[in-house]
């Protein structure tokens, strides 16, 4: 069997840049988006959600290239669900649109908060189209480990997940809170829920690995820690365009969520927020997430250079579908409990 | 009726009553509306539902699935037993060597060290977390690399924050301040006559120490170790940042995990549930200080006799002394300050020289450049200034009325006004969260839902107008009443010209605890009512160190001169000697 590869993202992004300029230049608004367009341009501006600055900082900019006027204020929350749902008890509705991996979606989607649009009208596949219309799809969020160069041999670098459990390790990971129950969920649906539980609490337990609610950013860079488990590409792309000499880790196993981007129905600014939507749902919305932030589409048929390599190393690719999510979800919040110490 | 009502509440007028009345219902309704609404979400289901939201009814789920959880007896209960008396002990320990050092002994530049000591009162709990990160994670932090390097050890360590005694250690220093601050008032109105007579008698300066000044001092030394506890109970920040990275949960961030969860929707219905035995412990410490400082007022150690109190000489130990508390004062207050403003200039690099020339300011340009910044700074200046305004106009009224007339039931208002301090920050947060949620007032999410959350800290407001009201004889009211001034012109022209500096004391210190507020605006958090606490926490959460540290500095300049003012107006402190 070829070894997994360490990916230096250096080269890599050169052709993610390449990729996405062509689409960027091949595409044009269609006549409902330009109709779309010269509605929304009276409601001035939309109010963007996403769980984390990275997915949407750049949306604001971008959107005003293409469509001035109309202004996107972007919101990072991890709890953009409860929010959401709370100001909707409430009778309050701020939030215009919301992007989210599909499984942290379930509970808004249930009650019927997402508005349902005819994505076809503005070029979206078919296949992009989630939750009956509810949704459409952006990007994946492709979870890998992040090690930091300078604490750590190539040679000595983990080939698969199991790798992390070695002793050497003892002391020298870090992972989020968030991300890495959620990365397990992947794993009880690949190994069997009591498998992954093992492999999460030895990672705990044994290697002392650190549990953080940031970004682990900092911990690679004071050296805190060596390698940040159950990270994803586009973070290892913003630790390297904050001036820190990181690498990411195809290993046996590439765990991808899936994100959506969706109009709520209650949406204080429907035109803009539905015009946003499908312009980030688009070929060039989509060649953006990959050019800017390194969020790729690595669904089968992607021209994405990200799924190419990942392709290329042989790793089994293990994508969230609407058919597991519920599941997975299930066991990342039991594994959640578990990473938080309270259980 | 007419001579009733005159007898209850003396020579108001119905304009009066009128006044004192709604500033009554007020504030009951500032307290006792959030903590009901709690109650009943205890015993509401299911769980993720809002109390009173159509498809809820009355149900011991709550309660059933919180109290069978193995892990809250196995875990939670035990984690914040040692944390809350790890640090209390540890804080009221280092505070009373230092309140004893300067209030009682020939320490050198008392003074100095006595406003010194205050200083980390100004920094947000969050910033302080992060410091400590900064100087004590175990292979990176500033003292571990010194440590190492002096040493020449190798590996991890010495020191590991991220641990039940690295908690302890935090929270326990981040206490020092405030309980220093009760000590060295209990210190310094201790009346020496005992003391001297101990001495005369021959006792020994030990001897007089354990047998004559511990005794005499002990219901004012056990108060502020109880509100320690309590405070310490109630702590958030700490737990937050520093025991999820040691994976251990306390009462206060499990109550927020529950709010808060990475994975589901909020358990309103566990969160209240969990919360009810934690505001009953928080309310049976308040009893026990209540008692403790009516047991210490028995003692009648302060009295309207001038003293000054014994100083005692500490000889060869004198600049020893001061080292160590120079020591103290360099780990607790230089350095988390000094980690502060070099991370929002150089960011995550550790200090060394050579950096020095790489002074970054973007992080403030950043600031300067953000509408998010500027709408929080207004948004703090305003929930700041509007609820420490509510609670003083209402906290005078409180006191008027307990002071002042004969209204059935004062007594319970004084109680009641008082309760808010043993309601923890997280419970209130999570209280209004309940209430504004369920009212169609149509303020949940909006800055006004933070100042009506923040003004449940009636008791200082209170305390202190009851103190200056105190001090004012009733002659003075009544001469005015007699020269024909009404009541409300004899407020405005004789009460209100005495008691301002109280009021004004009151109003600051309550500004400052407003502007520093961290877990209120982070469970109320929206779009349009971000305060600066928050936007750090947002910023620190998101990557941006520097951004967080540079939001952190602002707090800190923007705080810094309000608390030399309520200092100067609040303590109003003898020069020693």
């Amino acid at each position: 069997m070829r070894p997994r590869l360490a990916l230096a993202a250096t080269g890599f992004l050169c052709a993610l840049g390449t990729g996405a300029a062509a689409a960027a230049e091949a595409w044009r608004p269609n006549d409902a988006m330009l109709a779309l367009y010269d509605k929304a341009k009276a409601e001035k501006e939309i109010d963007l959600w996403a769980p984390a600055a990275i997915e949407i900082g750049w949306v604001p900019a971008e959107f005003a290239k293409r469509f001035p006027g109309i202004e996107v204020k972007s919101t990072a929350d991890l709890q953009g669900a409860t929010k959401i749902i709370a100001e909707a008890r409430a009778g309050r509705h701020s939030v215009d649109a919301w992007s989210f991996a599909i499984g942290g979606m379930i509970e808004v989607q249930k009650r019927d908060l997402l508005a349902s649009e005819d994505w076809g009208r503005y070029g979206i596949a078919k296949d992009n189209v989630f939750f009956g219309g509810q949704a459409a799809a952006t990007h994946n969020f492709i979870y890998t480990s992040i090690y930091a160069k300078p604490a750590v041999a190539q040679a000595d670098l983990p080939r698969r997940w199991a790798d992390f459990l070695d002793p050497k390790w003892k002391g020298k990971l870090v992972a989020q809170a968030f991300l890495l129950p959620r990365m397990m969920g992947f794993f009880a649906l690949a190994w069997g829920p009591d498998e992954a539980e093992r492999w999460g609490r030895t990672l705990i337990d044994e290697q002392k690995t650190l549990i953080v609610n940031t970004p682990s950013e900092s911990y690679l860079r004071s050296g805190e820690r060596a390698i940040a488990v159950g990270e994803s590409i586009s973070l290892a792309a913003q630790y390297k365009a904050d001036g820190l000499d990181v690498g990411y880790l195809t290993l046996d196993l590439v765990p991808a969520g899936q994100f959506v981007i969706a109009v709520l129905k209650d949406a204080p600014h429907p035109n803009a927020a539905l015009l946003m939507a499908a312009w980030l749902a688009s070929d060039e919305g989509r060649a953006l997430y990959e050019s800017l932030v390194h969020e790729a589409d690595i669904r089968p048929g992607s021209n994405s250079a990200l799924a190419k390599e990942i392709a290329a190393s042989n790793a089994k690719i293990m994508l969230e579908d609407v058919n597991t999510m519920e599941q997975r979800a299930k066991y990342y919040e039991s594994y959640s409990a578990l990473v938080r110490g309270q259980r | 009726m007419t001579a009733g009502f005159s007898a209850r509440f003396g020579a108001t007028g119905f304009s009066g009553a009128l006044i004192l009345g709604l500033g009554i219902l007020a504030a009951l309704y500032l307290i006792s509306a959030p903590l009901g609404m709690l109650l009943v979400a205890a015993f509401r289901g299911p769980q993720d539902l809002l109390p009173l939201e159509p498809g809820t009814g009355w149900t011991l789920d709550n309660l059933a699935s919180v109290y069978r959880e193995p892990a809250l007896y196995a875990t939670m209960i035990p984690n914040t037993a040692v944390f809350v008396a790890g640090a209390a002990g540890l804080g009221f320990a280092a505070a009373f060597v230092l309140a004893w050092l300067v209030e009682r002994t020939d320490l050198p530049f008392g003074d100095a060290v006595f406003t010194v000591v205050l200083f980390p009162l100004l920094v947000p709990g969050v910033v302080v977390a992060i410091a400590w990160i900064y100087l004590l994670g175990p292979n990176a932090g500033w003292i571990n690399l010194a440590l190492r390097g002096a040493l020449g050890i190798a590996g991890e360590g010495p020191f590991n924050i991220f641990s039940m005694p690295g908690m302890i250690l935090a929270q326990g220093a981040a206490l020092v301040p405030f309980v220093f601050l009760l000590l060295s008032a209990a210190l310094r109105s201790m009346n020496p006559e005992l003391e001297e007579a101990a001495s005369v008698a021959g006792a020994a300066p030990r001897r007089v120490f354990l047998a004559v000044t511990l005794p005499v001092l002990r219901p004012g030394v056990l108060a502020p170790l109880i509100l320690a506890t309590l405070v310490a109970f109630e702590q958030f920040e700490m737990p937050l940042i520093i025991g999820l990275p040691a994976r251990i949960s306390v009462f206060s961030t499990q109550i927020y995990y529950e709010l808060n969860p990475d994975t589901n929707l909020p358990a309103y219905g566990r969160a209240a549930a969990l919360a009810l035995p934690f505001l009953v412990a928080g309310l049976g410490l308040l009893f026990a200080y209540n008692h403790l400082i009516r047991q210490s007022e028995r003692f009648a150690t302060v009295t309207g006799r001038a003293y000054r109190p014994a100083t005692l000489r500490l000889g060869a130990w004198r600049w020893p002394a001061f080292a160590v508390v120079l020591l103290y004062v360099a780990l607790t207050v230089v350095l988390p300050l000094v980690v502060l403003v070099w991370t929002s200039l150089f960011g995550y690099r550790p200090p060394a020289l050579s950096v020095l020339a790489q002074a970054n300011f973007a992080p403030y340009a950043n600031l300067a450049a953000s509408t998010d910044f500027w709408l929080a700074l207004r948004n703090t200046v305003l929930v700041a200034g509007a609820s420490a305004a509510i609670v003083t106009l209402l906290g005078a009224i409180l006191a008027w009325t307990v002071a002042r007339t004969a209204m059935p039931g004062r007594a319970a208002l004084d109680v009641v006004s008082f309760l808010s301090i043993g309601i923890p920050s997280v419970i209130a947060g999570l209280a209004a969260l309940l209430l504004y949620l369920s009212l169609p007032l149509g303020i949940y999410g909006t800055v006004w839902v933070l100042v009506l959350a923040y003004s449940y800290r009636l008791a200082v407001a209170t305390r202190v107008a009851r103190a200056a009201l105190a001090q004012l004889g009733r002659e003075l009211e009544d001469a005015a009443r007699i020269a024909g001034g009404g009541w409300l012109a004899t407020l405005r022209r004789v009460v209100l010209p005495l008691a301002l500096p109280s009021l004004v004391a009151s109003f600051t210190l309550l500004f400052i605890i407003g502007f520093r507020e961290f877990t209120l605006p982070v469970i109320l958090q929206s779009r349009d009512n971000l305060v600066l606490s928050v936007i750090l926490w947002n910023d620190f959460v998101s990557n941006k160190s520097a951004d967080a540290a540079a939001v952190g500095t602002v707090i800190l300049l923007c705080v810094a001169p309000l608390v030399f003012l309520g200092r100067r107006l609040l303590l109003h402190r003898a020069p020693r000697g």
